[in-house]
């Protein structure tokens, strides 16, 4: 925006008479610090502060008030800790794999409505309902799906004579993971689904119809214009599911605790279970945990953000 | 035969919506060049979308060269449609763009290429092959819309106000490149705009439409010349025609149109018309150009005469607006040679060729029509 | 514009309407589902919920409702709920907004870094902050306390909040200012006068965005709350469940006890909701 000079007549309305503020865009210090001054001593006090001192505090050995320092110790443990790479393979599968799996179901359910079936409106009020829910609704709701006895999954399958495949699906090592990533995802499906279809819906439109014209049927109508201009909304919910998923605790917590036998152990319920369960009650390694894993995540986002991310900009 | 035939041709928003398109009969020849020309909101675009297959047809008949398409997908019917957004596909680059069509209707590779090269090679879109639209400028962009509707060798092309997001200089360019490529390929071409400059230069003929009805079809000129009702007359020219109105009274043996502040004789039609319209108000139009201040500049022919008082003088160099006030909320524009010595609030009298009046019926606007001019050399 | 496409677009042709309806019936189903059975089981005594999981409630027990709100702490974990959520709420979006503005309307050394700063706070896995917290909520007297959880809350939504309302702040038209600054208001006038009822759109969806977030929020309650009569009502339902986890029935009706405040507001803001939520999402 152009910066207009106020002629000096207005200039009395201001507290000070300094010329440069004479520029709307202007501000003086004591106003600045007005308005940034709290949220800035909120986020100093406790994220920025809080962050450092995780950090400082993985060089020590920290039990109650005693702040022993072992300098690199902690972060020598942690590279020989197998629960650690357990948990660090865990995450890397659900945050890698899952989102796959949560993009093509949102843009699948998105060109479902898309298409114009009646009651659009209705069933996308409805398919973003879970989105709302709380980790502990979901996770309650679904052990009780995944329940070996009466749970409908099982109910189902024993129904249709599909015995056989009746599992205990959240007591299987091999399962468990499995029955979590499908969990998260029917939380999130209609997240992806409601950006897809804005995303559709902002399409040009005569681009599509150039695209009938060239005889295109819906299937290369998806595959050579709908997709590729879509891009990048659709690795921007890559993205998003990736970060979403690297941070994840409260599934995993209430519905196995990492278990059965670390199958589902992430990197966040392992940080829990070392800082707040464990006897010894060390804060100091756990945050060793934290630092390296945090280095992890940023690291991770800025690296997809470069391979993904389409630097040029659609422009339609 | 690339005809295209609108046979009552209608468009209705469900069943008690507007009608936005009404019944249009419309019939285009092998190789002519057809502008759809009205004001926006018009139905000239629905009614192109329509032939094109891009909207529904809610009634009458469509057809394209011997078949009746109303059923036909769009793919189907030998089209290839140029939009005013160009419509490009922004994620492949321009070699892309023109080989889509083609390449989705499984042409052989090396058929693709010859036609994508001759596009380029003839628009000058070489050296732009490989770059996306997003590095285009706009009047390149339009230029590969064209191009990818000419690879197609459609039976006929459609236009869709394509000039509309050009700058005045490109838009020239561009209006006589699709002159020049309608002239080399002989196809069937039409043409939707609101521009009358790009009607009057670009068709061979046109269809001015008026809240979703035809009000006249015609060469351009003729349409000019001749047109059939108050709109056309006021829709082609520029400044628009003069209109007032005028009851038909009885002089000795003939007849002038007479209102307050215009007299004029009424040479072009016979003593039984003007006989019947006798003591009745009509409309009665004169084009700016036909006016003039000097009445020895019409030599000796019957003239007609307007006063008024001088609204606004308008000096552009090669020729000068004059806004003339003639009646309460009336006012007529002259366009006049070079300067005038006029001020404004000046009382000023005008004359025209009595041959150059239009009467136009007061209550329906519909012309009354006449003997031709004898003084425009069609 | 949706709808006119629904006359244009012919469907695929390997899915039939028939198919199609299908399909969508089957995956709404799917999403509601669960929530359905979930509403059913709160109506109904554990005992009847034994004897078959799947029926529909023959006598609608509504009592359940008073004993969990009254019998089983849930009145006050909701009350907690509420405390924390709506005063970190307000917290939030006042101090948010003021820097939003800031950061959206003036020029000054350092805004697009300070704005960097806060945004990238974003992707922070929260467990970089939640261990420092624990203890800095310790040595301040905070911990276990609705106040330190507030004030936790009010720096787990703040990122967010200003990078929505900072988007919708920049394009307020800098005419309003300047005619503002013409005017003789002051800087502080203006945002009360201008940035807050223009703004009101995306201040209202953020509001309700945190409010759901926070509403939700598990990870930090549960560390830094241990009272059981301070706990929140993720936490409160999870303990529920711990200590009496064959009582479905009424674990059933404490999850709807927390569910139904969100559904009501869902109701009523569903457009706003779903907007605010995928804000940053569209690209």
């Amino acid at each position: 925006m152009t910066s207009i000079s106020v002629p000096s007549v207005a200039e009395e309305g201001a507290q000070h008479a300094a010329p440069s503020l004479a520029d709307p865009r202007r501000a003086s210090w004591w106003v600045l610090t007005v308005f940034l001054a709290p949220a800035l001593a909120v986020y100093v006090g406790l994220t920025a502060y809080p962050a450092f001192r995780t950090f400082y505090d993985s060089f020590f050995t920290i039990e109650g008030l005693d702040a022993t320092f072992v300098g690199l110790d902690n972060y020598r443990a942690l590279m020989s800790d197998e629960t650690f790479w357990v948990s660090v393979r865990n995450t890397f599968i659900w945050s890698f794999i899952a989102p796959v799996l949560d993009v093509v179901t949102g843009l699948l359910l998105a060109l479902a409505l898309y298409a114009g079936v009646p009651a659009a409106r209705f069933l996308r009020v409805a398919w973003f309902t879970p989105v709302l829910l709380s980790y502990v609704v979901v996770a309650i709701l679904w052990m009780w799906i995944f329940n070996y006895d009466w749970g409908i999954l099982n109910a189902t399958l024993r129904a249709v004579g599909l015995e056989a495949l009746a599992s205990s699906w959240l007591g299987d090592p091999n399962l468990a993971l499995g029955a979590l990533i499908v969990t998260h995802a029917w939380k999130w499906a209609g997240f992806n689904m409601v950006v897809c279809l804005a995303a559709i819906h902002s399409l040009p439109r005569e681009v599509l119809e150039a695209s009938e014209l060239d005889n295109c049927g819906w299937g290369a109508k998806l595959r050579y214009v709908i997709v590729p201009m879509l891009r990048p909304t659709l690795l921007n919910l890559y993205i998003l599911a990736f970060i979403g998923k690297m941070k994840i605790f409260d599934l995993v917590w209430i519905m196995t605790q990492g278990g059965p036998l670390w199958a589902t152990e992430t990197v966040s319920t392992y940080v829990y279970k070392r800082a707040f369960n464990w006897n010894t009650f060390d804060l100091g390694y756990p945050s060793a945990i934290a630092s390296v894993w945090f280095v992890v995540v940023c690291a991770a986002v800025i690296i997809l953000n470069r391979l993904l991310a389409t630097r040029e900009r659609l422009e339609y | 035969m690339a005809v295209v035939t609108l046979d009552k041709l209608s468009k209705q928003y469900g069943p008690t919506g507007p009608v936005v398109v009404d019944k249009v009969d419309l019939h285009i020849g092998d190789g002519e060049f057809m502008v759809l020309l009205g004001p926006s909101g018009c139905g000239k675009s629905t009614t192109l979308r329509m032939i094109a297959g891009l909207e529904e047809i809610s009634s009458g008949k469509l057809s394209i060269g011997d078949r009746v398409v109303n059923q036909v997908p769009a793919k189907d019917r030998d089209i290839a449609m140029v939009f005013q957004s160009y419509a490009l596909y922004p994620h492949m680059s321009v070699a892309d763009n023109l080989a889509f069509g083609l390449r989705r209707r499984n042409f052989a590779a090396a058929e693709i290429e010859r036609r994508v090269q001759d596009a380029a090679n003839i628009l000058g879109l070489t050296p732009l092959l490989t770059r996306k639209p997003s590095a285009l400028s706009g009047g390149q962009r339009q230029r590969v819309a064209l191009g990818r509707a000419m690879v197609r060798e459609p039976m006929v092309f459609l236009f869709d106000e394509p000039l509309s997001n050009l700058d005045a200089a490109l838009r020239v360019n561009t209006r006589s490149e699709i002159i020049k490529q309608h002239k080399r390929l002989g196809s069937t071409m039409i043409y939707v705009t609101h521009d009358q400059v790009e009607a009057m230069t670009m068709g061979t003929r046109i269809c001015v439409m008026n809240a979703g009805r035809v009000a006249q079809i015609g060469a351009p000129l003729d349409v000019y010349w001749e047109p059939a009702d108050t709109f056309v007359a006021r829709f082609l020219g520029s400044p628009p025609m003069n209109l007032a109105t005028a009851a038909v009274v009885a002089v000795d043996d003939s007849h002038v149109a007479r209102s307050p502040s215009v007299e004029t004789a009424l040479t072009r039609w016979s003593p039984q018309v003007l006989g019947n319209l006798a003591d009745q108000k009509v409309t009665i139009g004169v084009r700016a150009e036909d006016l003039h201040i000097n009445k020895a500049a019409l030599g000796g022919e019957p003239a007609g005469h307007v006063r008024g008082r001088t609204i606004a003088v308008e000096p552009l160099g090669a020729e000068t607006l004059l806004l003339v006030e003639i009646e309460s909320g009336v006012e007529w524009t002259a366009r006049l040679p070079r300067h005038v010595p006029v001020a404004i609030d000046e009382t000023v009298d005008l004359y025209f060729p009595a041959n150059a009046v239009f009467v136009f019926d007061a209550m329906t606007g519909r012309a009354i029509i006449g003997e031709k001019r004898r003084d425009i050399r069609q | 514009m949706a709808a006119m496409l629904a006359e244009r677009a012919p469907l695929p042709r390997f899915f039939s309407r028939g198919a199609l309806a299908l399909v969508l019936g089957l995956y709404t189903i799917y999403t509601l589902g669960p929530f359905l059975w979930l509403a059913t089981m709160s109506v109904r005594t554990t005992a009847e919920i034994s004897a078959d999981h799947y029926a529909w409630p023959k006598v609608f027990h509504w009592e359940q409702f008073r004993i969990a709100w009254v019998d089983s702490d849930f009145a006050t974990y909701f009350w907690n709920s509420t405390i924390v959520v709506v005063g970190a709420v307000a917290v939030v979006t006042l101090l948010g907004a003021a820097a939003a503005h800031a950061l959206a309307r003036y020029r000054f050394r350092g805004n697009r870094l300070v704005y960097g700063i806060l945004f990238s706070s974003i992707i922070f896995p929260p467990q970089i902050t939640l261990i420092s917290l624990y203890q800095i909520l310790v040595d301040y007297n905070l911990y276990n306390s609705l106040l330190g959880l507030t004030l936790v809350y009010v720096s787990l939504q703040l990122p967010l909040t200003v990078y929505l309302l900072e988007g919708f702040f920049a394009r307020i038209p800098q005419d309003l200012f300047d005619a503002a600054k013409i005017d003789g208001y002051g800087d502080l006038e203006i945002f009360r006068r201008i940035v807050l009822p223009i703004g009101m759109p995306a201040i209202a969806t953020t509001l309700i965005l945190n409010f759901i977030q926070l509403w939700n929020e598990f990870l930090f309650a549960v560390v830094l709350i241990t009272d059981p009569d301070k706990r929140t009502l993720p936490v409160g339902i999870r303990a529920f469940m711990g200590d009496h986890f064959q009582d479905i029935g009424m674990i059933a009706t404490g999850v709807m006890i927390s569910v139904i405040p969100v559904i009501i507001v869902y109701i009523f803001f569903s457009e706003k909701l779903i907007r605010g939520m995928t804000a940053g999402a569209i690209k």
